[in-house]
């Protein structure tokens, strides 16, 4: 004889399927999940990632700096027959050669953070915002039922340069796993920017690397003859551009958010 | 003293047609159909039905265009319950579907973005035609700067919908790209 059990655990099933969604539509309005715990955990990675690269090249691109500082202070631009110039320029290929092996080493720990993080973002903005809504449902949301409030909250993280890597990761984080985030709409426009800062970044990254192999074989090409090369400096003032940004930019984030309008009126053609 | 005029026959027969047109019950045409100008929206609300119930209603789009332009010179809020009296009339002559009224006020006073109205989803529907759907966006943005901002006087809304058009620009972008991502 079958153990009833089993039959029980069905029909008790059965009768939670009924009751459970009528339960919970009257409690709140369906909710678009763009940021599960995992996706902002990967954020989170991301952005520790980002940091110990930054701090691990710090260091470097100060000494690069200070040295080619001396070598421009030096005069040694078409004195490159000068010993002392030599010497410089030398120094300053080995310490570039140091920052290629640096980001050689980190770079595909932040390849894979990044592409972890943005494979999941793509996989819930194509799921909750692609295939399960229209394009006025997404507006709807976006907007808020409620125009009285909606908007209250609501605020871009918008201005990708500017920043450290390690910053704007911290920035969408903090966007991103703040209390009653998970029921802000803005959270498609987050969700957004930083699915297309990630596929940037993810562009960049690739590039970065086929760059280092480059520039490291053309280096130790060029130790032998101790120039400094249009590239390298390129290539330096690339790796400032992608990992450290500007200082002075403030972060669209801190903006003022837009208060909804009271509105006196409203039209019974009002869709 | 009366005296009795004998009207030669062709006179006659003109009269008695004249006469007989009158008396048709088809609505008259008003006579040229001329959309309302000047600066008194309330007049020109008024003349349009008066002309549109009287067999203009073929010309209904540049009375509207007229009746836009009337209240783009004397900006009010109260306009916008004007423009809805308005459109809900059309609908009761016939000259507009529900429909097509609630998309037309929509369009000029509501913050929302008719052209993204869709019964299919963004992957299948919206991505493939993203370029054309931005366009009509941008188009239905002028249409609002006129009926939000110049009309309606509501500056606020117009931020809304002018950020909402940004917002969505992101989305779309966004959401379109792993809708391709994914197929490739």
């Amino acid at each position: 004889m079958r153990p009833a059990r089993p039959l029980v655990g069905l029909a008790l099933g059965g009768a939670l399927v009924l009751i459970a969604p009528t339960a919970t539509r009257a409690e709140t309005a369906p909710t678009i999940r763009l940021f599960p715990t995992t996706v902002v955990e990967e954020i989170k990675h991301t952005g520790s990632v980002a940091r110990e690269m930054e701090s691990g090249l710090q260091p470097i691109i100060r000494r690069l700096d200070e040295q080619q500082k001396l070598y421009q202070e030096s005069k040694c631009d078409g004195a490159a027959s000068d010993p002392g110039c030599e010497q410089l320029a030398r120094q300053l290929g080995e310490t570039y050669l140091e920052m290629l092996q640096v980001m050689s080493d980190r770079l595909p720990d932040m390849e894979r953070a990044v592409n972890t993080t943005r494979k999941a973002l793509r996989t819930r903005l194509k799921r909750e915002l692609g295939q399960r809504r229209t394009s006025w449902e997404v507006q709807e949301w976006l907007v808020g039922r409620d125009t009285r409030t909606a908007s209250t909250t609501r605020s871009l993280a918008r201005g990708r340069s500017g920043m450290r890597l390690s910053d704007r990761f911290r920035q969408y984080y903090r966007l991103v796993a703040r209390p009653g985030a998970s029921a802000d709409s803005s959270l498609a426009v987050i969700a957004a920017d930083i699915y297309l800062d990630l596929e940037e970044t993810a562009v960049l990254i690739a590039r970065t690397r086929e760059e280092i192999n480059r520039a490291t074989l053309m280096e130790e090409l060029h130790q032998s003859f101790g120039a400094i090369t249009p590239e390298m400096l390129a290539v330096v003032d690339g790796v400032k551009a992608i990992l450290f940004g500007e200082e002075t930019t403030a972060a669209p984030a801190d903006a003022a958010p837009v208060q909804a309008t009271e509105q006196t009126y409203t039209s019974p053609l009002e869709m | 003293m009366t005296r009795n005029v004998a009207l030669p026959r062709p006179v006659a027969g003109a009269l008695l047609a004249l006469l007989l047109s009158a008396c048709n019950s088809a609505p008259q045409r008003s006579a040229v159909c001329t959309p309302p100008s000047g600066t008194n929206l309330h007049q020109a609300i008024a003349q349009a039905r008066a002309d549109l119930s009287a067999g203009c209603g073929h010309r209904f789009d540049a009375y509207w265009t007229a009746l836009l332009e009337i209240g783009a010179g004397d900006p009010r809020p109260e306009n916008r319950r004007d423009f809805s009296a308005f459109l809900e009339w059309s609908v009761d002559q016939g000259l507009l579907s529900r429909r097509q009224a609630r998309e037309r006020y929509n369009r000029y006073f509501g913050v929302k973005y008719v052209s993204l109205l869709s019964d299919y989803s963004v992957c299948s529907r919206t991505c493939p035609n993203r370029s054309q759907v931005l366009t009509e966006m941008q188009a239905e943005r002028a249409d609002k700067e006129l009926g939000l901002l110049k009309i309606a006087d509501d500056a606020n809304a117009y931020r809304r919908a002018d950020r909402l058009y940004n917002e969505m620009s992101l989305v779309l972008e966004a959401t379109c790209a792993a809708c391709d991502a994914s197929t490739q």
